[in-house]
């Protein structure tokens, strides 16, 4: 399972925020990932501000990847607002993008 | 808690019907300016030439473009999905009819306004009356609730007080003329836009700078003071007193100078460190603002009233004009990248939003813009033809690559 799981996080590394051209993960704007006994895959996630534009693009994204590994049946994410995003999510990686 | 949305998206062919409408009048505006050159200078301004460029420009481009762009960022700051696309369509429809009728009347059948001005209200009615159908489903009204619809009680008033000039003009109506009409151009352009300016800036400047953790304390004394002073300004004309226009005038100032603190305040609380270099201009627009109001107030002051049309036009284009061109940068690829992009995310590699401008261009297209701007308004103040003819080309030269800049996202 913990297997699954760490392909999940690989692959979600695949989707970029086009805005900021860097990755959810490192964004950290991935809180959870949870894959029940029938791979099923609940991921629980936020963004960088409520109503952003991008919403859809990027839950299509994290669905498309996911979706993509073997051995996973149905993909689920839920877009939460609390608790809310906050810069100190970010790793190291984004923070050098964004030239801190 | 807040509200969620599963979708913030709009139908893109409404939002860009709009853009490619505003861009095309746009630069036929400018050029119709062009040839108003000694009319400028000498300061004949109530002429049909500059009367039909001015209204192409500010409804034309400035219009269209504020209601393409707030079909798209109404839904991302007010959490609500656009009440009626097909309306939206009807409506763009009838303003974009009415608009290119209006400007032909007021150059060549002025007899006719009127009529034409009433297909423009009709346009401009039925916007308004979808946005406070969009924006009344917010749960939880905010400063940019606030913001955006006094803006929109601006935009009605502007052209209620149109309808009265127009039909004032052709004989319909005998109205105080000159009151009405400073009114009018007041809740129009400094009203309705700046209004509108500040209402989206609250939302797009923390978007777009990645800022976090900034206080929204100041901004009910913004809007309150902007408010006021343009209350205070419209009753100096009803009075037709200097003193209460002074007034007016320094709770204008007062109510700008503290959004530009403001942004400044959340501008430094920033996580993206080097900012996209188009967004940058709209920065810089605050500043041309803050100082254009302080220049009012300076004109009043000494009784230099004759600095105002500078004034007015230097407002317009680098307050409210550039403002929207840079915020454009931002909007165009994020429309165009929705459109083309979204569905294949997570399936194979996409561009990022600024791969799809150019963005090296952007600094001598802005320059461009500032340059022209400034000479136009020195050629007025100097009663100069030739430096009004030189820098207006150079504007025209700026609008035109702008333009492509623009159109060049469709093929990307």
């Amino acid at each position: 399972m913990e297997e699954l799981k760490d392909s999940v996080y690989r692959e979600l590394h695949k989707v970029i925020d086009p805005e900021l051209d860097i990755n959810i993960v490192d964004l950290g704007l991935v809180y959870d990932v949870n894959i029940d006994t029938n791979n099923n895959v609940q991921i629980e996630m936020t963004l960088t501000t409520p109503g952003c534009p991008l919403h859809d693009s990027i839950v299509s994204g994290v669905k498309n990847v996911v979706r993509g590994i073997d051995g996973i049946n149905n993909v689920d994410v839920d877009v939460v607002w609390e608790p809310a995003w906050t810069p100190e999510r970010m790793s190291q990686a984004a923070l050098k993008i964004l030239g801190h | 808690m807040i509200p969620q949305i599963s979708s913030t998206e709009t139908n893109i062919k409404l939002p860009f019907s709009f853009i490619i409408f505003s861009l095309v009048a746009f630069i036929v505006s400018q050029g119709l300016f062009f040839f108003g050159g000694d009319y400028i200078v000498n300061g004949a301004y109530r002429v049909p030439l500059l009367w039909s460029s001015a209204h192409l420009l500010v409804l034309g481009w400035m219009l269209m473009l504020a209601m393409g762009a707030m079909y798209q960022l109404v839904p991302v700051v007010f959490l609500t999905p656009i009440w009626s696309e097909k309306l939206g369509f009807i409506q763009f429809f009838i303003s974009s009819i009415g608009i290119v009728a209006f400007s032909y009347t007021l150059f060549y059948e002025i007899e006719h306004i009127a009529y034409t001005a009433s297909i423009v209200i009709i346009g401009i009615l039925l916007f308004i009356f979808q946005m406070y159908k969009t924006i009344n489903v917010q749960k939880e009204k905010n400063i940019m609730t606030v913001l955006v619809g006094s803006a929109l009680l601006c935009l009605f008033l502007t052209i209620i007080l149109g309808l009265l000039l127009a039909l004032s003009l052709t004989g319909h109506a005998t109205i105080d003329h000159l009151p009405v009409l400073y009114t009018h151009i007041l809740l129009g352009l400094v009203g309705w836009f700046t209004l509108l300016i500040f209402g989206f800036s609250y939302k797009m400047l923390p978007m777009f700078s990645l800022a976090h953790g900034f206080s929204m304390g100041l901004s009910t004394w913004v809007t309150t003071s902007y408010i006021f002073g343009l209350i205070v300004v419209s009753m100096s004309f009803f009075y037709n007193s200097d003193f209460i226009l002074l007034v007016g005038s320094i709770l204008l100032l007062i109510g700008f100078a503290l959004f530009a603190y403001h942004m400044n305040q959340v501008i430094k609380k920033r996580l993206k460190k080097v900012l996209d270099k188009p967004f940058i201009f709209s920065i810089i627009a605050i500043g041309f603002g803050l100082l254009i109001h302080f220049g009012a107030v300076i004109a009043i002051l000494f009784n230099r009233k004759d600095l105002f049309i500078v004034l007015a036009y230097l407002y317009l284009i680098t307050w409210v004009v550039f403002s929207i061109v840079g915020y454009l940068y931002k909007i165009v690829p994020f429309l165009w990248w929705t459109h083309k992009y979204s569905k294949l995310m997570g399936k194979e590699k996409v561009p990022a939003l600024k791969d799809l401008m150019n963005e090296p261009l952007a600094i001598p297209v802005f320059s461009a813009f500032t340059v022209g701007a400034l000479g136009v308004g020195l050629a007025i103040i100097l009663g100069s033809t030739t430096i009004f003819q030189v820098s207006q080309a150079i504007f025209i030269i700026a609008t035109t690559v702008f333009s492509a800049i623009i159109f060049n996202v469709l093929r990307k």
